[in-house]
């Protein structure tokens, strides 16, 4: 694999090697969870001295923990990341695919799984696999529940701030009338706050993302759904119901193809990646995004011109969108935005020429740089704010 | 992680299946256990086998990897007729299994197990190749596998169930089979494993994957085949079927007059309609 070969590429400098073996030290802790030395020498290649160097001067920074430990029989230092202040748990369920992961106060994810769904997953299964999931997870940090803070759940619909449950019916059928936040609290009695993803994507965005120190900004979900968060004046926009940015299903196409919210013509029916994969495959039905966007990025034109298209879709929308808004700036994010410039470029055309400023004041349009993980760090960051940053810390 | 990265070189999807099995009918003595059995694995997909306990899944699936011959029928692979005698002439083909038992050696390593048989280096062994690309293989696959220089007996589960599959991957099969990859596992394994499957798609195998665990099935699969009393009994495209309507062609519930008049009559409009 080519990401193996670029990271062994020898660097330029003394510095620029040791901050290049801190990286690969660093990343191997966080697939892995914990790892003893011996191990983390195996996993990242480095010898044996240089992994005991830098575990013990990232152990001094506070960067990473080590415990002792026995592998085989003989003593060994078990290396986990380091938690200093507590854990809380995110858990971003999207319509095929769930995220659950174990972060610090800072945000930084400590450990991360993701588990394929079924198509229509139901709301007590997929919660009693995040509660394993989480249980597990927090076991293999030699932590324990107690230490966690909070919890949030994002899910990929709009969740009603009153109740806690999915507010539209038909979006996510599985997980209707369900009482998310009471369900996982009964379950790990500890704190859960419930958001929808794209707004959880907003915050992240806003907090650690593309859209730091903005205080309008439109963000953008893509994948097989179409979300939006919206930050006006540094807040995110919810709504009355928490229908808010739901901008999926703004109806675009009279007469267009029927969406999953049981009316037809809207926006993720028409350009959302399922309906792009659908059109361009309803024979065998077995076409991922992963193979689109490949097939696209080595020259497909068929492909090329499904994701142009869809593009300058959700382009136009976004350009009526900005007329009512007047953002800042446009982070695109979601599994479709993995495309890059073959979806951002269409769209930015298409959103020139239909929003309603100056040739120069179009708002710029960026991707995420959370690389996928917004929604996720979203329901981190939530989650953070419910637990509340313990007070008698001087950091804090 | 860019996971669009290293796949660029994989191979564009033929429109044909990479093997088709027709017809396909074995008997023991006085059991039928598969009469007429049509199956058809395509590249970069991930195709569920499932069935009631005699359903005849488990002798379905050793015909696919050689270990029965069929009495009757045909397979083509790769667009050519075969016969599979043996399970050493369906690896030669491409076709690889992982069976439930895993069949690792517990008291050997990681890369040993990897290259058992198939070691790398003409009179010594070359370790250091063999380590090497076994940590490309499972860097490839992201597997969570923290050493690969551990003894087997003291991998979980899950990671037992990785190195059973990225051990058929040695070979460069294009089929891979997998009979019951997540049984007796815990859900985040569970998890890993099915990301595997995932995985194993976007390299453009064709996986087929036997499973009791519908949950499991409709969580990665693209297409399910359901088998009963020895037979098709429907196979579905997972993005139009629903759990109820795989049960019921697992267990017979739709097996009647009224419905087999009801879908023959709805396959006609279909086809009238397309």
């Amino acid at each position: 694999m080519c990401l193996v070969s670029e990271r062994r590429r020898t660097p330029g400098n003394q510095a620029s090697l040791r901050e290049a073996n801190r990286t690969r030290i660093l990343d191997a802790v966080k697939l892995h969870g914990a790892l003893t030395q011996v191990e983390l020498a195996g996993a990242t290649g480095l010898s044996p001295a240089t992994v005991s160097n830098i575990v013990k001067e990232l152990s001094t920074s506070g960067v990473l923990h080590t415990a002792p430990s026995t592998r085989s029989g003989r003593r060994a230092q078990r290396v986990t990341l380091a938690h200093g202040l507590g854990l809380v748990a995110g858990v971003d369920v999207s319509h095929r695919h769930m995220r659950v992961s174990l972060a610090d106060f800072a945000a930084t994810i400590v450990a991360d799984h993701r588990v394929p769904l079924a198509r229509d997953h139901r709301a007590d299964n997929e919660l009693d696999k995040a509660t394993m999931l989480i249980v597990d997870m927090v076991e293999s940090l030699d932590s324990s529940l107690d230490e966690l803070a909070g919890i949030g759940v994002v899910v990929a619909a709009p969740v009603d701030e009153r109740t806690g449950r999915v507010a539209r019916r038909g979006i996510m059928r599985g997980w209707q009338d369900v009482d998310i936040a009471a369900t996982m609290r009964e379950r790990l009695g500890r704190p859960v706050v419930v958001e929808n993803s794209a707004n959880a994507a907003a915050l992240a965005e806003l907090r650690y993302g593309a859209a730091r120190g903005k205080r309008d900004v439109l963000v953008l979900e893509i994948g097989d759904g179409v979300g939006a968060g919206i930050i006006a004046d540094g807040r995110l926009v919810r709504g009355h119901r928490g229908v808010a940015g739901e901008f999926g299903h703004v109806p675009l196409v009279p007469d267009g193809p029927p969406c999953r919210c049981g009316r037809i013509g809207c926006l993720e029916a028409v350009a959302g990646a399922r309906a792009v994969l659908d059109g361009l495959d309803g024979v065998t039905g077995t076409l991922t995004l992963t193979d689109l966007i490949v097939g696209a990025m080595a020259g497909n034109a068929e492909y090329l011109r499904a994701i142009a298209d869809a593009g300058r879709t959700i382009g136009r929308a976004t350009g009526a969108l900005c007329t009512l808004l007047d953002p800042e700036r446009i982070v695109v994010g979601g599994d479709f935005a993995r495309a890059g410039e073959l979806l951002l470029g269409p769209m930015r055309h298409a959103l020139e020429s239909t929003v309603l400023v100056e040739a120069d004041g179009t708002p710029d349009l960026v991707q995420s740089q959370l690389d996928g993980s917004a929604a996720v760090l979203g329901a981190v960051g939530l989650a953070v704010d419910e637990a509340g940053i313990p007070r008698s810390t001087p950091s804090a | 992680m860019t996971s669009t990265q290293g796949l660029a070189e994989r191979p564009v999807r033929p429109s044909e299946p990479v093997m088709s099995l027709r017809g396909i009918t074995k008997r023991f003595g006085a059991v039928q256990a598969l009469s007429g059995v049509d199956f058809d694995i395509n590249a970069g997909e991930v195709v569920a086998l499932v069935g009631d306990n005699g359903a005849g899944k488990s002798t379905f699936v050793k015909i696919l990897s050689g270990v029965y011959t069929p009495d009757e029928g045909t397979i083509t692979y790769d667009g050519e007729r075969v016969t599979i005698p043996s399970p050493a002439a369906a690896q030669e083909l491409g076709i690889s299994s992982v069976f439930q038992d895993l069949a690792l050696a517990d008291n050997l390593d990681v890369v040993a197990n990897l290259f058992l048989g198939r070691e790398i280096g003409r009179f010594a062994l070359d370790e250091e190749e063999m380590e090497r690309r076994s940590w490309e293989l499972l860097g490839q696959l992201s597997a969570r596998i923290p050493s690969v220089r551990i003894p087997i007996a003291s991998l979980s589960g899950g990671q037992r169930q990785t190195v059973a599959i990225a051990r058929s991957l040695i070979g460069d099969p294009k089929v891979v089979i997998l009979d019951e990859p997540t049984a007796a596992l815990g859900v985040a394994q569970t998890a890993e494993v099915l990301n595997l499957v995932e995985r194993l798609r976007e390299r453009g195998l064709g996986v087929v994957l036997i499973s009791h665990n519908l949950a499991d099935v409709q969580a990665v699969a693209d297409r399910v085949a359901v088998l009963r009393l020895g037979r098709n009994n429907g196979t579905f495209r997972m993005k139009d079927v629903t759990y109820e309507q795989i049960i019921a062609a697992i267990t017979g519930a739709t097996d009647n007059a009224v419905t087999r008049r009801a879908s023959s009559r709805g396959a006609k409009e279909q086809s009238d309609g397309k």
